[in-house]
């Protein structure tokens, strides 16, 4: 990375840099440690006992660690139904969403017909409506259709990402040259063909990258799936816990138990995913 | 990037057994499960014991019956009444309040079968006022359960410490007796409440207290004439009741917005008296069982809250489970045991409930009230909620307001309060013409 | 790109068209159509269950800013949103300049991990913790308070602090994506700027000040416009964070999607909530309009 050529040039720091350098650290280490720390204590307080719980300071280890809060939330409550639920939906809208953007992207990308534009354009304009604003009709939609508190219902909402089909035309334009396209044709390949064979292998890395950002926001959606389900079957993981806290207010180890049961998995799939999701937000910054 | 791509590509293809594993189980997942299921809503989760002890009575005469009690916080139940009625994705058993007008008006709930309407409408089973809670337009649509009726419970210790041997009498002497009961810091700030007032928390809840103290000195916020309705509180009653809030939270500090309030400070020891359902009684003993209190009944008279279960399923054999359901839940034991265990009021009159109103005699303020005594009922029609609503946000400012101390500006504030609630109503077409 | 289209226009027109099909018929469906149904039923009162629904013209928004609850979310909304900005985007670009500075320390992964966890994990268990930590009763916030001698305060319980409360955890969330995004446009500003500072003897926060803040600017003002919009639409957080003494979620701090979700589905008055709707896109639109206007205007500079 060229940018760090200050650091590389091989002139040993001043000792002043040095100290300089040892303060930032510490100073970021901090800071980093109180940005995780209402985690860390949810997690922990998970495992506490009642009486562990009113204690100060709270501790960080629990002292007398218990399963109960964990055992009594998953007997009270169908969490395990709900986190299935939310990774089938945060699935399927993954896959739509890849789908559609890799066509739409590479279509939109490399082929200069009238009306192309008008159509990226289109969509692009709908990346910047906020879901909120149009998410009534779309419900009253879902509604006619019969699909409350199912599965299909809440996917209609995320079915397509109009950020994917712009990083994916953006990638098809800068790196995908047309004479290689253009070679494929000349030998005769059909067009469906070349998509398949030459252009999306290439894509790969940005269909990846998009793939984890899609998961994430159906993962994370509220406000859709608060008002397409309405039955605790149907539930997704963060609805179901939402309305759970509004009913146990004063029980601090169970709701925590099932918080830290509700936050692992995201946790766990950033930790796998932790590149390509910085990647792929960090794309978002980046303007055409 | 290129680098970068390399590396997710790897990933992905560790991923696609996951995906079919994942398509598999998603297709066994959609298949219809084979036992017949009741699912019940409500609104007050304490209430959870009880639709369990109904559902395990009728699992004993159908042993493949499964019952799902889903019940959420008040609010967020009747949201989601709101978005499943229309679509018939409602429970097999809900419960509702006045809310069911709108419902019953747009013809999402059906009407009760035969045997069910013969019980609600025997006469020894419920009073009239019950069975025309859930009456609309001459059928019946459901069941009379339990109410939400209001009583004073006071702190016994901290009243005998004040001096004071009883209940306050008049709706004049609540404050007084709010004045003695503060207990205060060496700044004179209060840390017990005389009198723990709902101030805050925007919903239709501060509007509904204010209507139960508004109640006591005459008046009401909306009435009714003639299938109309006007607001009715830009008057004396209304500045009496909203000058004695101003008069605690402002001039005498007997309590403030931000302290413990409700039954939780009564828990804590925070507040010496407050208004409330007798849930109260029932939440007391579960917290707090060495709480030293007792009731008594309000100046005038109290709210009542009819709650009502339904059964929005289409007729067929799962609605007449639910409807045994529903039936099973009004056995006089199981009314018993949700007065004894729960401490919510069961409608049904023909019930013996003497013995535990011996055991525990914080519900006399709520059975044995004077001959004169009056009650009143939250209007059953569509913005009802909405009135509630807006009157709410207007009075939490109000309340802590310093311009609102004299008459005439209350007068003003009462009067401009009343003129959104007529423009709601008008709105609706239920505005009374004078 | 010109010269192919003649070899291969028909079948590769066929083609373009096919593929696009599915993708548009969606767009349609879930995008374009609500969109302009939400513009539509703001000139309507409906209740959602009645066959009547009868034409209105503007008088849904006539009323809203007249009407107390609307205006309230409004402004609370709009503190919370610029609230979160004035925290977060000082605040990031310090800590993205700290990062950047000390990228070959080996906590860097570390660093960026941490204060970009809060972004990814799920909001309602994020809000959860939160929740406790503010408690009046149990949260360490006032016991931490307490060691100096500050008196504890009820911080979800008064409408005021609520919205801080609201502020923080919101700030607390979209801290990550402002350093994520400032990190890769320290890492895109020309290393040989710094250099020929450094030659006419400038110091660090000289060259932060002159040369990073400047170089910075769209992406300042990218990322001012993505918090801003991402506040706009609150709704979990302050469902989880500002329930009522009751419990009654959300209600404390009135919030934009909150009034419009108690319109259409309490209240039963949809047209209504789609004015509220069209009002949250103007905001919106107007945000991004800025945002490019500014962009242009450095263009041309």
């Amino acid at each position: 990375m060229s940018d760090k050529a200050s650091a590389d040039t091989g002139i040993p720091p001043t000792p002043g840099q040095r100290i300089l350098n040892g303060v930032i650290d510490v100073v970021l280490i901090v800071f980093c440690i109180l940005m995780l720390l209402p985690l860390v204590f949810l997690i922990s307080n998970a495992f506490k006992s009642p009486q562990e719980l009113l204690q100060w300071p709270p501790t960080i280890i629990p002292r007398d660690a218990t399963l109960d809060n964990i055992t009594s939330v998953l007997a009270d409550t169908p969490l395990l139904r709900w986190i299935t639920n939310t990774f089938f939906f945060a699935v399927l809208s993954t896959i739509a969403i890849v789908s559609t953007s890799a066509v739409s992207g590479y279509v939109l990308g490399k082929f200069k017909f009238p009306g192309v534009h008008i159509v990226f354009g289109m969509i692009l304009a709908t990346a910047i409506i906020p879901f909120e604003v149009y998410m009534i009709p779309l419900y009253l939609g879902v509604q006619q259709l019969g699909l409350l508190n199912s599965l299909w219902g809440l996917l209609i909402g995320y079915l397509v990402m109009s950020f994917g089909i712009f990083l994916i035309r953006q990638y098809v334009i800068s790196s995908i040259p047309d004479e290689l396209i253009e070679a494929a044709r000349i030998d005769g390949a059909s067009e469906s063909w070349i998509f398949v064979r030459i252009v999306l292998p290439l894509l790969r890395g940005p269909l990846g990258t998009l793939a984890v950002l899609a998961f994430f926001q159906a993962w994370t959606a509220f406000t859709w799936p608060m008002i397409i389900t309405a039955t605790k079957d149907s539930y997704t993981l963060e609805v179901g816990l939402a309305l759970f806290q509004t009913g146990f207010t004063v029980d601090l180890g169970r709701l925590s138990a099932a918080a830290a049961l509700a936050l692992l998995p995201s946790i766990l799939f950033f930790a796998f995913m932790r590149r390509n999701f910085v990647q792929g937000v960090a794309s978002s910054g980046l303007k055409e | 990037m290129m680098k970068f791509a390399e590396l997710t590509s790897r990933k992905l293809a560790v991923r696609r057994p996951v995906f079919a594993m994942a398509a598999a189980a998603l297709f066994a997942s959609m298949l219809p499960a084979q036992a017949e299921k009741l699912t019940i809503w409500g609104g007050w989760p304490e209430m959870e014991p009880f639709y369990k002890r109904v559902g395990e009575q009728l699992k004993q005469k159908y042993p493949d019956l499964e019952i799902s009690v889903e019940l959420i916080a008040l609010r967020e139940h009747e949201k989601r009444n709101a978005l499943a009625l229309p679509s018939g994705a409602a429970a097999d058993v809900i419960e509702m309040e006045v809310e069911a007008t709108r419902y019953l008006e747009g013809g999402l709930v059906p009407p009760a079968p035969d045997n069910v309407v013969k019980f609600v409408k025997d006469g020894k089973h419920f009073d009239t006022f019950f069975q025309d809670s859930v009456t609309f337009e001459d059928k019946i649509y459901g069941v009379p359960l339990f109410r939400g009726q209001t009583a004073l419970y006071y702190n016994t210790d901290m009243f005998a410490k004040a001096g004071l041997s009883g209940a306050p009498k008049t709706m004049a002497d609540y404050t007084p007796y709010a004045e003695k009961l503060t207990q205060r810091d060496a700044q004179g700030k209060p840390v017990v409440s005389g009198w723990s007032l709902r101030l805050s928390g925007g919903g239709q809840g501060v509007a509904e207290k204010f209507w139960i103290n508004l109640f006591q000195f005459g008046g009401n916020l909306i009435e009714e004439k003639n299938g109309k309705w006007k607001a009715a509180f830009a008057n004396e009653a209304g500045r009496k009741a909203f000058k004695q809030y101003v008069e605690n939270v402002q001039v005498l500090k007997t309590v403030s917005p931000e302290m413990k309030a409700d039954a939780e400070a009564f828990e804590l020891g925070q507040t010496a008296m407050f208004i409330r359902e007798s849930w109260v009684i029932g939440d007391i003993a579960k917290k707090s069982p060495n709480l030293k209190y007792a009731t008594a009944p309000l100046p005038r008279g109290s709210i009542v809250i009819p709650v009502n279960l339904y059964v929005p399923t289409k007729p067929g054999k799962k609605a007449d489970l639910a409807w045994e359901y529903v039936l099973q839940a009004n056995a006089p034991e199981n009314l018993q045991w949700l007065l004894d265990n729960i401490g919510w009021l069961p409608n049904r009159k023909d019930v013996d409930y003497s013995a535990i109103i011996a055991k525990t005699p914080a519900f006399g303020a709520f059975v044995n009230f004077p001959a004169d005594y009056k009650f009143f009922s939250l209007p059953a029609i569509a913005p009802a909620s909405e009135i509630l609503t807006r009157v709410a946000a207007r009075l939490v400012d109000g309340y802590t307001n310093p311009k609102l101390q004299d008459d005439a500006a209350i007068d003003a504030f009462l009067k401009e309060a009343a003129a959104e609630v007529d423009t709601i109503l008008k709105r609706e077409g239920l505005l009374a013409t004078p | 790109m010109r010269e192919l289209a003649g070899t291969w226009h028909r079948k590769g027109f066929t083609f373009a068209v096919l593929a696009l099909l599915p993708a548009l018929i969606i767009y349609t469906l879930v995008r374009f159509i609500p969109i302009v149904e939400t513009l539509r039923l703001s000139l309507f009162q409906w209740n959602l269950i009645s066959r009547r629904k009868p034409f209105i013209g503007l008088d849904n928004f006539r009323e809203l800013f007249t009407d107390a609850l609307f205006l309230e979310a409004l402004r609370n909304t709009t503190i919370i949103a610029f609230g979160v900005l004035a925290i977060t985007v000082p605040l990031g670009l310090v800590l993205a300049a700290l990062i950047h500075h000390r990228t070959r320390s080996r906590f860097a992964g570390f660093y960026e991990t941490s204060i970009f966890i809060p972004h990814v994990v799920s909001l309602v268990p994020a809000a959860m913790a939160w929740k406790w930590i503010f408690d009046a009763r149990l949260g360490p916030l006032n016991a931490v308070l307490g060691l100096f001698g500050l008196p504890p305060q009820a911080w979800l319980f008064d409408p005021v602090l609520a919205i801080i409360c609201v502020i923080i955890l919101c700030s607390w969330q979209a801290l990550g994506y402002a350093v994520l995004i400032f990190l890769v446009g320290f890492k895109n500003i020309p290393q040989s700027l710094y250099e020929a500072a450094r030659l006419d003897g400038a110091s660090a926060l000289q060259c932060f000040r002159h040369i990073s803040i400047p170089q910075l600017k769209p992406v300042l003002l990218y990322v001012s416009v993505i918090t801003l919009i991402a506040a706009f639409n609150i709704y979990a957080q302050v469902f989880v964070l500002a329930s009522d003494s009751q419990g009654a979620p959300g209600r404390l701090v009135r919030v934009l999607v909150l009034d419009m979700l108690e319109n259409s589905f309490r209240n039963y008055r949809v047209g209504y909530a789609a004015a509220e709707a069209v009002i949250l896109l103007a905001i919106v639109l107007a945000l991004t309009a800025i945002q490019f206007r500014v962009f242009r205007e450095k263009g041309r500079a």
